[in-house]
């Protein structure tokens, strides 16, 4: 080719940022449209504030669920880079399996002479068989791995996912099973003049607990700092003689403990467990953890409390004042809606890391 | 114990085979003979289990213990005894009044009738110890064999198992040929004297193309066929078996080989996206919705509800399926690319959950109250069309069956053009290093979109027959399972790799099929088999060259776990 | 007459000011070297010219066109090409594409050319093919024997010439070259410094290259740049910038670290 022909094809357009002006102007109105959607449902009046209160409490309760979970994701992704899509099995593995230690409890009628008790023995089951089977995940599908091409353990992780939901259904049977009730969590309790469900009060508090000891174990301890180096780079930190399987080990255990404690608060929720209850928390908690910035502690947290409320009050608020039936069913679009805008907006999530000054 | 190695893969494989218990799959199996009146597939499962882990008990043994025969033995006596013991103590407790089946409800009487072989638990301990201690010296006795007897138990034992466990779709395709099968089968199962006919048969095929140097070269001998034509016969006998399948299966073997080439359709779709342009898309079933109910929408006489309700028109199809097929894919392009333009600029995780998102907002509107006018809700749209074809409106299955393998043709040929050209160059390269592409004059916006564009119309063709064939687009068949069963089929192939993406198909798709019987038990095994083949090829069965290359270049790993250092020999 | 010409270029990372009201040119049949300690800003300036950043102030101009805020391709059709200072390959492919991906801006085989097959694709291909064989025989056996290799599978030396084979296949006026010795031994670098040469004489390309290596800059170089901390702090022959003061404390000043790399100047991903 000639010269006279390299210039020919540059027209404005090369310079012009199209896709981002197109990007702004449909955040834009899809902003306008929620905005609109929002004065109209609250102009019915229908929603009275007590409603909105409860559905605000119900977000919160629901994200710090998703938050825990994201946990598992983020820490994991950090170290690793991959996106272990198995985690809400280990969730659920933890929640399923429990339930028999529940039932167990309450039939002796252990738990109701000691329900707080009887809760942290729960807890601390439920994040041990979830921890064992994150173990389990780590030594089996994902250390033969290492050094793949990054599609490899993600496939692999979805067929482990596969392999988990249908192994528990095969233990426990496919029916979907109650919980027994904690006594002592039924009702309401008045915390600042406002009367909660006892359950939402009990998670979002342990949440709260999980994730700030989660925070200081790995801002404080030796093994948190190790942690952190080999998120950095796996191969300067094991310069500095930090033994990256191991670390890799304790990432996993750490993130199927939290899932398994994530796993009685959810029961405590929605009180019922099944072979294919972690699927869809599963799926959520990573969008949360995404939506926050993946890799980041405080971006999971963050991005699943955002995601809780955006799902118990979005649907409502958006939608139903624009004449929308059943807007419960439309939950994942507002969610996965808001999550496209902010990662136009923000590519890199709440906390990410931002993006390259480039043109 | 002088060989932990053993005693360790004993206690693991014993553990294997209390699982395969406890999840029902040997209760399941038992009730599936493969030679009538010898063997049932729980002892086929159970046996391979045994014999597997001896053969693991070789791998990590060092020294003298890599060769004797002992470590075998001991390592499936420690399984099949471990098995036992647990099977006793299990028994003990149920007959102790605990009620195990609160918790594991498969811990049934037909569990311990599967597992102990229709004995009694303390028999069973006997009959699982010797089976297990038979097992770990064939293990140790196959390692000894010389190549040729190798070949010979490989063959036989492959060749039962596929015509055993194929019955249903052996059975009907011999019966087409007009061969009868009274001699081979007995309801489901091999008769003896057919086990030992094709287990005959198959040997001597086998040494005999052995020996003239493989299949190629042995067909050189055959009148008429030179070396230099080899390949064109060949091509043309892989033409005609796949045109008649229809014709001497019977409907079970065209359904098969149709979803078959449904999902090389898809996978050829997503290979461009993920494999060619190295973008992530875990909402590819997305596309495959929107071919499905746009060509619903078009020709279904209920739409009927879009007709009737909008435009007042009256109950009529709209078009004819030829005419909404051009219709459907200038849709899917538009949609492809709205997707991907928010997206462009994002890093590969993120763009697969953003990707995954759209996905379900495509699933979750389709299914809603709030546009069950236009889609109908959980019901779908009914009533669509049959597709005029030879002149008539036919939803035969096997002019679908030709019109899928007709359309995958036509994916086959597109992919392979794009591959090796300038476009699929720049795709390669911004896979590689986006920045550094761009900075080689790629524009990696207008390629990014291009990849969805043509993604988004091999997947839309592929949901276009969808209706078609059942005659309903209902949101059921949209699941994320589906995005995730072309990756898998992509992946598993070998990433960019065409023949991967047939070999994939036929493996993720095909077999699952076989083992319809199995039905609860499917995704379990599928699940299992993914994440088997991801360790032990995560290159993929049928490697792209490019990625072949690499993976070999960097061998070995920094830390390669026991699996894959020892399962890839032939890589160094 | 110049090529390329900088006027008061600017740009910040956050509270970093990288380049600073930096004047630069390029003329015509031009070799400049620009050196500087570490972190001077010189691969920023490199990422700025070839557009990955976009400056904060200042005006650019080459062959007469501005090219402010345009994009890396767009200036890689206007004739500009670089190599990278950790060199940056498509690793999964093989030599001989590395290089046919240069010729991208100088074809035009889109989807349909590509799905048709038809006489002027092929014949484009063959011509992309051609071209970039070429550009791989500019190193003599270096390359062109190993073109079905994986780029990955080269050794770092050939990596680095394949580096440049691909730029030159993008059919340059400008060609910018990032620490083209770096990893180099000294017969390598007696070669390369030779082959620059012939990049000027042979394919009349303009050359700007960032080196640490004096000797390298003073045999191949016709003007040097000298920076610091962003700014432009000398120029002129190798000889004057040399024994600038200013450029002999900033080297003084950072004797210690004259390692290899400034990693925080690199396009990153």
């Amino acid at each position: 080719m000639t010269t006279s022909a390299r210039r020919s094809s540059l027209g404005i357009f090369s310079r012009l940022p199209v896709r981002r002006i197109v990007l702004i102007v449909l955040g834009v109105i899809i902003t306008v449209a929620a905005i609109a959607g929002a004065r109209a449902t609250l102009a019915t009046g229908q929603y009275s504030g007590r409603v909105w209160q409860d559905l605000f409490v119900q977000g919160l309760a629901r994200g710090s669920v998703y938050a825990l979970i994201a946990l598992g994701y983020t820490l994991v992704y950090g170290i690793l880079l991959i996106i272990n899509f198995a985690h809400g099995e280990v969730f659920m593995a933890g929640a399923f399996t429990t339930l028999f230690l529940a039932g167990y409890l309450s039939s002796s009628g252990f738990m109701a002479s000691q329900p707080v008790l009887s809760l942290l023995i729960m807890l601390a089951f439920s994040a041990l068989v979830s921890m064992g089977v994150a173990l389990l995940l780590e030594r089996i599908a994902y250390r033969p791995l290492r050094g793949a091409p990054r599609l490899v353990p993600l496939i692999t992780a979805i067929g482990a996912s596969l392999f988990l939901q249908y192994t528990f259904r095969g233990f426990y049977g496919e029916q979907v099973r109650a919980y027994p009730n904690i006594p002592g969590l039924t009702g309401d309790w008045n915390i600042f003049g406002i009367s909660i469900d006892r359950p939402r009060v009990v998670v979002i508090g342990a949440a709260i607990l999980i994730w700030s000891s989660l925070y200081v174990f790995i801002e404080r301890t030796k093994t948190g700092r190790a942690m952190r180096a080999v998120g950095e780079d796996r191969e300067i930190a094991s310069l500095m003689g930090i033994d990256v399987d191991r670390v890799i080990v304790i990432t996993f255990a750490i993130g199927g403990a939290l899932a398994g404690m994530a796993g009685i608060l959810f029961i405590l929720l929605f009180n019922q467990a099944s072979f294919d209850m972690g699927f869809v928390p599963g799926l959520k908690a990573f969008t949360a953890a995404v939506l926050g910035g993946i890799g980041s502690i405080t971006g999971a947290a963050l991005g699943g409390l955002v995601l809780g409320l955006i799902e118990a009050v979005g649907p409502i608020l958006f939608l139903s004042g624009a004449g929308i039936p059943s807007v419960g069913q439309l939950t994942s679009v507002v969610s996965f809606t808001i999550l496209v805008l902010v990662l136009i907006f923000l590519p890199g999530g709440f906390l990410g890391a931002p993006e390259e000054k480039r043109a | 114990m002088r060989q932990p190695q053993a005693v360790r893969a004993g206690l693991i494989g014993g553990a294997v085979v209390l699982y395969l218990g406890a999840v029902g799959m040997l209760e399941r199996f038992s009730e599936r003979s493969i030679i009538v009146g010898l063997i049932r597939f729980n002892l086929v499962v159970m046996m391979a289990a045994f014999f597997v882990f001896a053969l693991f008990a070789y791998r990590r043994a060092t020294g003298e213990a890599n060769t004797s025969l002992g470590t075998g033995i001991t390592a499936g006596t420690v399984a099949g005894v471990t098995t036992g013991v647990v099977v006793i103590i299990l028994s003990l407790l149920v007959d102790a009044g605990v009620d195990v089946r609160s918790m594991f409800l498969r811990i049934s009487p037909a569990f311990f009738e599967a597992i102990t072989l229709g004995t009694n638990p303390y028999l069973g301990l006997v009959i699982l110890a010797v089976i297990g201690a038979v097992m770990g010296a064939a293990a140790g006795g196959f390692r000894r064999l010389q190549p040729t007897p190798r070949t010979i138990v490989i063959t036989v034992v492959g060749t039962v198992l596929l015509l055993g466990l194929g019955a249903r779709l052996f059975i009907p395709m011999l019966q087409g040929l007009g061969i009868p099968t009274a001699w081979l089968y007995r309801s489901d199962a091999l008769t003896i004297l057919g086990a030992v006919i094709v287990s005959v048969l198959a040997v001597v095929i086998r040494l005999y193309l052995q020996r003239k140097g493989g299949f190629r070269k042995a067909l050189t001998e055959v009148p008429g066929v030179t070396p230099s034509n080899v390949r064109p016969i060949l091509f043309a006998l892989g033409a005609i078996a796949v045109l008649a399948a229809p014709w001497i299966g019977k409907q079970f073997v065209a359904d098969v080989l149709g979803t078959v080439g449904l999902y090389i359709l898809l996978g050829l779709g997503l290979n461009i996206v993920v494999g060619y342009a190295g973008l992530l898309d875990l909402g590819y079933v997305a596309f495959f919705a929107v071919g499905a109910y746009t060509v619903a929408l078009l020709t279904a006489r209920s739409s009927s509800m879009v007709g009737a309700t909008i435009f007042d028109l009256a109950p009529e199809p709209l078009t004819n399926f030829w005419v909404a097929l051009p219709i459907t894919l200038v849709v899917a392009v538009v949609i492809g690319i709205l997707i991907g333009a928010p997206v462009l600029r994002l890093r590969g995780d993120y763009l697969a959950i953003v990707t995954l998102g759209f996905g379900e907002i495509i699933r979750v509107l389709i299914l809603s109250d709030w546009l069950k006018p236009i889609f109908g809700g959980p019901q779908g749209i009914t009533e669509v069309a049959d597709v005029p074809a030879f002149g008539a409106d036919t939803n035969d299955p096997r002019v679908l069956y030709y019109l899928i393998i007709a359309f995958a043709l036509i994916s086959l040929f597109i992919a392979g053009r794009l591959k090796n050209s300038r476009v699929g160059r720049a795709w390669a390269a911004m896979r590689e290093d986006e920045d550094i592409a761009e900075g080689m004059g790629v524009s990696v916006i207008k390629y990014k979109l291009l990849a969805f564009a043509m993604g988004a119309a091999v997947g839309c063709l592929g949901g276009a027959f969808f209706p078609a064939k059942l005659g309903v687009a209902n949101p059921g068949s949209f699941t994320l399972l589906v995005s995730i069963n072309v990756l898998a089929v992509v992946v598993l192939g070998g990433m960019g790799s065409i023949p991967g993406v047939i070999v994939g198909s036929a493996i993720l798709v095909g077999l699952p099929e076989l083992l319809r019987e199995f039905g609860e038990y499917r995704l379990h095994i599928y699940g299992a088999i993914l994440v088997m083949i991801m360790i032990l090829k995560p290159e993929g069965l049928i490697p792209d060259r490019r990625r072949a290359l690499e993976l070999h270049a960097e061998e070995p790993h920094e830390s390669v776990g026991p699996l894959t250092a020892a399962a890839t020999p032939g890589v160094q | 007459m110049s090529l390329l010409e900088l006027k008061g270029v600017s740009i910040r990372f956050g509270g970093v000011q990288a380049v600073k009201d930096v004047d630069f040119h390029a003329d015509l049949g031009e070799i400049v070297g620009v050196i500087g300690p570490n972190g001077a800003g010189k691969t920023t300036l490199f990422n700025i010219v070839t557009g990955f950043y976009t400056p904060d102030e200042g005006s650019m101009v080459f062959d007469g066109a501005n090219i402010s805020g345009l994009k890396p391709n767009a200036l890689t059709r206007l004739g500009m090409a670089r190599t990278f200072q950790s060199v940056r390959l498509f690793n999964a492919m093989t030599v001989l594409e590395n290089a046919m991906v240069g010729q991208h801006t100088r074809t035009k085989t889109g989807l349909t050319g590509a799905l048709i097959k038809g006489k002027a694709t092929l014949e484009e291909e063959a011509m992309i093919t051609a071209k970039a064989q070429e550009a791989l025989g500019f190193f003599g056996q270096r390359l062109l024997p190993r073109q079905n290799q994986l780029a990955s599978s080269m050794a770092y030396a050939d990596r680095r010439r394949l580096e440049i084979a691909r730029a030159m296949a993008t059919e340059p006026k400008l060609l910018l070259l990032d620490e083209p010795a770096a990893g180099m031994n000294p017969a390598e670098k007696e070669q390369l410094i030779e082959q620059v040469g012939r990049l000027r004489d042979e394919k009349g390309y303009s050359i700007v290259l960032i080196e640490h290596d004096m000797p390298v800059i003073k045999s191949v170089s016709d003007r040097v740049v000298a920076l610091d901390h962003g700014i432009k702090i000398a120029e002129g022959t190798y000889d004057q910038v040399a024994s600038n003061q200013q450029v002999i404390e900033a080297y003084l000043g950072k004797a210690g670290d004259d390692a290899r790399g400034d990693m925080d100047d690199e396009v990153s991903t």
